[in-house]
């Protein structure tokens, strides 16, 4: 080492080598446990469930012919949520063009603060 | 200092102490692994549970515009006792062996024009809440058509008209 004699510096280069791979991978596990609570908490967080019937319910909502009648389903489905998911909800339908597919283009917001989630869907 | 030898070695010496040092954090802080799902999970499993009945009571037979799922028909008649008997029949029913000991108590919160106030009426549970139950929420939107012309009889104080109202379970192993 310093002074006392120049033998060896490759094994102690190798030594340093070895003890900082060492090291990285010991980041690497800390990482880890990291990534799985917010994994964790992303799952939590996520309201699968209501979007998923929140979606249905709209696309059942679509089928409605009476106007006032949507609009009165309308405004039961956004009131609610907002009362009792804290989640603003909002749609509209409107008829596909002449020559598509589909009969219906659904737009569909969903907001509780946390998750957005948007959907145009033909239907 | 004395004289100016041994740099090399203090340097040395400090590169190692500053390697130890965070060698001994980075073994400290992962040792303390927290999971806040860890808690959760079987609640998550309840919730599905709970969820996936209310989604096949609320499933039409057939694909018609015009059929009607099981639980818009129990909402629209006040059946109580149909939607007590299939709700436990889907949520207590197992593979093998005994049933399952799961209980409920479900609210249906509704929109009244006049007042333009979202109120709620009891529907029905299976065992009165004693407030002391671990329960999970777990809710179904219903498309219920309460006109008269469609015989709906839902409680008195629900406007008759079609309406989206949300039902609400909380649902608990005893």
């Amino acid at each position: 080492m310093a002074r006392l004699n120049d033998d060896a510096q490759w094994i102690v280069l190798m030594g340093f080598i070895v003890s900082f791979s060492l090291f990285f991978l010991g980041i690497v596990i800390n990482q880890s446990t990291v990534v799985g609570q917010t994994t964790a908490e992303g799952v939590l967080e996520f309201p699968k469930n209501d979007i998923l019937d929140i979606r249905s319910e709209v696309l059942q909502s679509s089928k409605i012919t009476v106007a006032a009648d949507f609009d009165d389903v309308k405004k039961d489905i956004s009131s609610i949520a907002l009362s009792r998911k804290n989640a603003i909800v909002s749609f509209g339908v409107t008829q596909a063009p002449p020559g598509s597919t589909y009969t219906k283009i659904i737009d569909i917001h969903y907001n509780n603060g946390v998750t957005a989630y948007n959907e145009t869907a033909n239907y | 200092m004395v004289n100016s030898e041994g740099q090399l070695f203090t340097i040395e010496g400090i590169a190692a102490g500053l390697i130890m040092l965070l060698t001994a954090f980075i073994v400290v802080s992962t040792t303390s692994i927290y999971t806040p799902g860890d808690t959760h999970i079987s609640d998550m499993q309840l919730e599905q549970l709970g969820s996936d009945a209310l989604r096949m009571m609320n499933t039409p037979n057939t694909s018609a515009d015009s059929a009607e799922s099981a639980l818009q028909s129990i909402i629209k008649n006040n059946d109580t006792d149909r939607f007590r008997e299939t709700f436990l029949w889907f949520c207590n029913n197992k593979t093998g062996g005994a049933y399952d000991i799961l209980q409920f108590s479900t609210d249906v919160y509704y929109r009244k024009t006049l007042t333009t106030s979202v109120n709620r009426f009891h529907f029905t549970e299976s065992r009165k809440p004693t407030g002391g139950e671990h329960a999970v929420r777990v809710t179904e939107w219903v498309q219920v058509d309460n006109t008269i012309l469609a015989g709906g009889s839902m409680p008195a104080e629900v406007d008759n008209r079609v309406q989206a109202v949300l039902v609400e379970v909380l649902l608990w192993r005893d």
